[in-house]
């Protein structure tokens, strides 16, 4: 148990400041997507229709989803059938949720792993169609996106996942073993208003 | 061998494991077997491509506007303007607590936010004026199922973007099955007043309204407007100030007689205003701005000014122009928090999505539909048959699961087998949403449920029972839409969007046809 509690503290804070850095970010993104579409409304009603718009917000969406998505699953936001967790007792209950766990963890190590090789593939090194860094406001030059700063997305939001989950399996240990009051609730680990 | 992927995926949804997971694991774990890791790699691409996608961005940007909307001021508006509208009918409150789930609806597009922003105003008034709880709790769940039928609505655009449908059409076909579960339950509630003994109902229009001045010049103005507008087309005009091919006299004239019809509503208006009470004309000018949200979503993607997408991120401009400039509700602090729980729920939907694209071209590849397809045909022949099956099975997965999830593992399974049956894709559409929304107040695992039980602080099973009556209603008028493909086609229909008219019959111009028998 010591064991346990003394692997779970650390990974508990490094998840904490993880996640709420993600989700800083996933604020950003998604007010960023809201203000380019509407600009893109705006421009396409008065002037020209931007070309970049729609695919940068794509992207932010992807970003968005990578960034906050571990922190839904954390909360439990991953829609389940929960109705056979509740029915079993305790120990056997626990021990599910292991096993389920551990289903869980297959597949989104799998989906790194997927998307490690994702980021590092051959379409991976393609420019976007439309986006650049507009560097050139600074007197610099302007630097197409890559295909691999996209891909990064998933990836990022699986590695998270992968911590999210270990976090988990470890609180579901100390669960089985009893402990149950010496875990701080995952509400309070992560604050959302 | 992959043919074992659909019970291996219902076994482990059944033992409790995440939507998202089970519909990856089970597609995976069989091609792994088989040894075509390579096959995993596609998977994975299909899986970020679903994400990627425009469309589909409606759904965060619906689910931020309508946050935004929630945050006070706009609820109790609209339940006020119901109150002073259809407060003196028969069970007043409760009739009260139906039309504003039906007006609400054209906000939000979810059931959930629904129940707790009507349940938290209504639920205790209705107590304070002799209505039991659980009969309040009860009214406020069955209701707010109309929330993801009329549009804006969450799970057709999930369904709309996972089966390459029209977002429009399907929300337009969603506008009379809505408003028909409404009037259905106000029925309900008419018929069993007296078996309830619900107490005597009473206009109530609220007295000494106040209204800020620029709430007062904002309604004012988008009322005549909007109203201009309406009948400005409706008299023959056409919508071309900004088309680049009219001469521009045309479009002076155009914008001539759109100021006439202004002013025409205007002063139509003012003589409506003399007949009515100060109060009540007040309550009914602080529900415009907010009343207003459906039909510039609406408007917008009728005109072909914008996409869905485009018209969703109109709407959290206005729901931001309306709560902070109009209403002053909502300060900038309450921003993060605002777009944190959108960008929250948002990514776990969208992350489903992702996974049911991935999981569809594996249900296509499995070749699960052509068995799935024989051993419904082997059942009966006839399609109205098998639309009942299929709606029993529907209302069956509805109990267990959320609405989304449901619509987006189904979907791909049996739309294609209906379709081949002759029903059309729309048709079938609004049939999977109705019923699969409903089941969010069903018992056992009605989300909805829970949540007016914790508004209400009700227990579930109590709430359970009251609701029976109104899912009676519900289900009637989910075998009314099924049965008659008018009631959700024709506004599709008449707008454009769908090309067969009524004569030739819905089912004929689906691509490609269905077999003649």
């Amino acid at each position: 148990m010591p064991l346990l509690l003394g692997l779970l503290r650390p990974l508990e804070k490094l998840n904490d400041v993880l996640l709420a850095i993600g989700r800083a970010l996933a604020i950003a993104a998604l007010a960023l997507m809201v203000f380019f579409i509407l600009y893109q409304i705006f421009m396409r009603l008065f002037f020209d229709a931007p070309n970049w718009t729609e695919e940068a917000a794509r992207f932010l969406m992807l970003w968005m989803t990578g960034l906050i998505g571990p922190l839904a699953y954390r909360q439990g936001g991953f829609v389940a059938i929960d109705m056979l967790e509740r029915a079993l007792s305790r120990v056997l209950s626990s021990l599910l949720s292991l096993l389920l766990l551990g289903c869980a963890m297959a597949v989104i190590w799998t989906c790194a792993q997927l998307g490690w090789e994702n980021v590092n593939s051959f379409t991976a090194r393609g420019n976007s169609a439309s986006l650049r860094l507009p560097l050139d406001w600074f007197g610099g030059e302007r630097i197409r996106f890559k295909n691999a700063w996209a891909f990064a997305s998933l990836f990022v939001g699986f590695s998270l996942l992968v911590l999210v989950n270990l976090e988990l399996i470890l609180r579901q240990l100390v669960t089985l073993l009893g402990g149950q009051a010496r875990l701080k609730p995952l509400a309070e680990a992560a604050p959302i208003d | 061998m992959l043919i074992w992927f659909l019970p291996v995926f219902l076994f482990l949804l059944m033992i409790g494991l995440p939507v998202v997971f089970g519909l990856l694991l089970a597609p995976g774990a069989l091609l792994a077997l088989e040894g075509q890791t390579r096959d995993l790699a596609v998977l994975y691409r299909n899986l970020y491509n679903g994400i990627d996608s425009f469309p589909l961005m409606a759904l965060p940007f619906f689910m931020l506007a309508g946050e935004i909307m929630n945050r006070g001021g706009i609820t109790i508006r609209l339940v006020e303007f119901s109150q002073a509208i259809m407060g003196h009918l028969r069970g007043g409150l409760a009739q009260v607590n139906i039309l504003s789930s039906i007006l609400f609806a054209g906000l939000s597009g979810s059931a959930v936010a629904d129940t707790s922003a009507l349940g938290s105003t209504l639920i205790p008034a209705m107590e304070k004026n002799g209505y039991t709880r659980r009969f309040a709790a009860a009214v406020t769940a069955a209701s707010s199922v109309i929330g993801p039928i009329i549009p804006p609505s969450g799970i057709m655009i999930i369904y709309a973007y996972v089966m390459g449908e029209s977002v429009a059409a399907l929300f337009l076909a969603g506008i009379v099955p809505g408003i028909l579960v409404g009037v259905g339950l106000m029925i309900m509630v008419r018929v069993t007043a007296d078996r309830y003994d619900l107490p005597p109902a009473q206009r109530v229009v609220h007295e000494n309204q106040t209204i800020s001045p620029v709430e007062f010049w904002t309604s004012l103005i988008l009322l005549r407007v909007t109203l201009g507008f309406l009948l400005f087309r409706i008299i023959g005009g056409t919508a071309g100030f900004f088309s680049d091919d009219a001469p521009a006299s045309q479009a002076w004239i155009n914008l001539a007689l759109f100021v006439a019809c202004c002013v025409t509503m205007h002063l139509l208006l003012v003589q409506y205003r003399g007949r009515v009470s100060h109060d009540f004309r007040l309550v009914c000018k602080k529900a415009v701005a907010p009343l207003l949200t459906p039909v510039i979503i609406l408007g917008g993607i009728l005109g072909g000014f914008m996409t869905p997408t485009e018209a969703s991120a109109i709407a959290v401009a206005y729901a931001l122009f309306v709560s902070v400039v109009v209403l002053r509700s909502m300060k900038v602090s309450d921003f993060s928090g605002v777009l944190a729980r959108s960008a929250l729920a948002s990514s776990a939907v969208l992350l489903l999505v992702g996974a049911a694209v991935s999981f569809k071209t594996v249900v296509a590849l499995s070749g699960a539909p052509q068995i799935l397809a024989q051993f419904i045909l082997s059942l009966s022949e006839n399609p109205l048959v098998l639309l009942l099956l299929i709606n029993l099975l529907l209302f069956i997965v509805g109990m267990f699961l959320d609405a989304g999830p449901a619509i987006i593992i189904l979907g791909p399974i049996l739309g294609p087998i209906f379709v081949d049956l002759g029903v059309h894709p729309v048709h079938f559409a609004i049939i999977m949403s109705v019923n699969l929304t409903v089941g969010l107040a069903t018992p056992p695992m009605g989300l909805v449920l829970f949540v007016a039980s914790s508004v209400s602080r009700e227990k579930v099973e109590t709430i359970a029972k009251a609701i029976l009556p109104f899912l009676a209603v519900e289900v009637a008028v989910i075998f009314l839409i099924t049965y008659v493909p008018a009631i959700s086609m024709s506004v599709p229909y008449l707008t454009g969007f769908i090309a067969c008219p009524p004569e030739v019959g819905f089912f004929d111009c689906i691509s490609p046809p269905p077999p003649a028998n």
